[in-house]
């Protein structure tokens, strides 16, 4: 049941706002924390600090927002999985003759990565990861509408906050009819061979793009019903915000500029 | 008399400029008023909800609000005064919590964040609803998700409610507890219409049947009235009322009085049979 996990991953977003110790934080901070955390680590751009964020973000993840580490971890797979190959063909060079430091023979060419490559690409990897569980921290404790009202305040210009919001609305009705004709089609046994998925994948494609037109009607025509005309805008619960959050937040800055003076 | 809250006169309405999804479609409706919409698919029930709640906008005709017939610039105030809740609450719902969801159209009407507050607060307790109130809406059942949408509603303040095949999406128990909801918000003075395929549910709830077929309202009265017209139910597809049935059979065989007019509920039939005065429910 592949498709059910899928849907059920990115369905679980506002789930995992709704669940997480971290909801209860004033978004605007976490959106600072965040953000700035975000800008350290690349600009740092050094293995020591990445790895910080990545460790620090993670057992706050772990410790504030009561997320088991197995999820954390599940969630940060598919992520992963994209940084570890693009880090690969970073590494490693085609070739007709063996070069660098390793070199692997594949009949025709060889695959090779030198000691360089292969440590500027792990750099690299660790460093993205560190703004992806950056980037986590928000995504994973902060609802999609205070998002809005965060983007709002900031002065972003409201078709772009709008234009995000519903994109992300409609990634849930895209994964969920298309996991439901997916389902349709197996019933009928539409993924008996490789052929018959072939042609059932090309209909619910077709079918998807039907569903999305007939979707985004329904969905402007109920926002009008109930007077929208521009400018997203939810009634937030207030949630304010701590001191010591402000401090923890300026120490593990200072921590993390000191990490990577010292492996200037 | 009285003038209505909401006209519609004589709308007519195109989604691809050929076949008319409204053809010529006039409504007066009245407050206080059940209204119940009936028809088969397609008739064009749902695009008349969305005219008169000023999201389409009728190639000809006019919706007449207070007397006064809604411009461009009257609008919002149309669909402040009357709110849909649509037939699938997936498309209606757009937060991720469900208080910041109700929240969405007094928003919307630029109120001030206090007075939204009490609205919110307000629809949540009247919608049984607190309990979840920072939950994501997405996970509720079908039910929940239902009570959520007529919550948004309620948050507004619309004295016109128009539902759009309320009970399409629910079990019984749910269906249950809607009728309880909608026996309240008539008590409360407002103004109900409420598409539905459910002849029975219109017979003993509705104070007016209007039918729908192809675009157009063929019959438009008492339910009874609507109800006992062969002519009508034939063109709109729908079969009557099994109460009424009922009642003709037992008036055939001389066991209801002759001259008596259908109750709308077992309980004023069994009140008939009695020969008591039927029960004041309903109508
Ligand atoms: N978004 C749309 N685009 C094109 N045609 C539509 C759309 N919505 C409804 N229609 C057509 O308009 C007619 C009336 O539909 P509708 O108002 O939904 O009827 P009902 O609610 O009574 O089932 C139907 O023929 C339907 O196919
Ligand atoms: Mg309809």
């Amino acid at each position: 049941m592949r498709h059910a996990h899928h849907t059920h991953g990115v369905r679980s977003i506002d789930h995992l706002a709704y669940t997480s110790g971290m909801g209860g934080w004033n978004p605007a901070f976490k959106t600072a924390l965040a953000l700035g955390t975000l800008v350290i680590c690349l600009a740092a751009d050094r293995p020591a600090v990445s790895a910080a964020v990545i460790l620090a973000l993670a057992a706050l993840q772990k410790a504030k927002g009561g997320l088991a580490l197995h999820d954390y971890l599940g969630l940060l797979r598919v992520p992963l999985a994209f940084l570890l190959l693009g880090g690969l063909a970073v590494a490693c060079d085609l070739s007709r003759v063996p070069a660098g430091d390793w070199s692997l023979s594949l009949h025709w060419f060889y695959v090779c990565a030198g000691a360089d490559s292969v440590r500027f690409a792990a750099a690299l990897v660790l460093k993205s990861l560190g703004a992806v569980s950056a980037l986590y921290l928000l995504a994973l404790t902060t609802t999609a509408c205070e998002f809005v009202g965060v983007l709002r305040r900031l002065h972003l210009p409201g078709l772009l906050t709008e234009l995000m919001y519903l994109i992300y609305r409609f990634v849930f009705v895209l994964l969920d009819t298309h996991g439901r004709m997916r389902e349709a089609a197996g019933a009928r046994l539409g993924w008996r061979d490789f052929r018959t998925s072939c042609r059932s994948f090309g209909g619910t494609a077709a079918g998807l793009l039907l569903v999305a037109l007939r979707k985004s009607r329904a969905y402007y025509d109920a926002m009008a019903a109930r007077g929208y005309d521009g400018g997203l805008a939810f009634l937030e619960e207030d949630k304010p915000l701590h001191a010591p959050q402000l401090v923890w937040m300026a120490a593990f800055w200072a921590a993390l500029i000191l990490l990577r003076i010292l492996t200037a | 008399m009285e003038q209505p809250v909401l006209q519609a006169k004589d709308l007519y309405f195109s989604y691809d400029g050929k076949v008319n999804a409204l053809d010529g479609v006039s409504l007066d409706i009245h407050a206080g008023e059940r209204i119940a919409v009936l028809g088969p698919n397609g008739a064009g029930k749902s695009t008349f909800f969305l005219c008169l709640n000023g999201v389409l906008t009728p190639a000809r005709g006019e919706i007449v609000l207070d007397g006064r017939p809604v411009d461009k610039k009257g609008r919002k105030r149309l669909c402040e005064r009357a709110g849909i809740v649509f037939q699938n609450a997936d498309d209606q719902i757009i937060a991720s919590t469900v208080a910041a969801e109700v929240s969405f159209g007094p928003m919307n009407l630029r109120l001030p964040k206090d007075e939204v507050a009490r609205r919110v607060d307000h629809a949540l307790d009247y919608m049984d609803l607190q309990a979840f109130r920072a939950r994501p809406p997405h996970e509720l059942s079908g039910g929940e998700k239902k009570r959520v949408t007529i919550a948004d509603i309620l948050a507004m303040e619309s004295e016109v409610i128009l539902f759009d095949e309320p009970a399409a999406s629910l079990d019984p128990a749910g269906e249950e507890r809607l009728e309880g909801v909608l026996g309240r918000l008539s008590a409360g003075g407002r103004t109900l219409v409420i598409s539905t395929h459910d002849m029975d549910f219109a017979f003993r709830w509705a104070t007016r049947a209007v039918v729908f077929a192809g675009g157009k309202i063929i019959a438009d009265g008492a339910p009874e009235t609507v109800f006992r017209d062969a002519e009508t139910l034939r063109r709109a597809h729908l079969k009557p009322p099994m109460l009424l049935g009922v009642f003709e059979l037992l008036r055939a065989r001389g066991l209801a009085p002759a001259d008596a007019a259908c109750p709308a509920s077992v309980e004023g039939l069994a009140a008939l049979l009695d020969g008591a005065e039927p029960p004041a429910c309903g109508r």
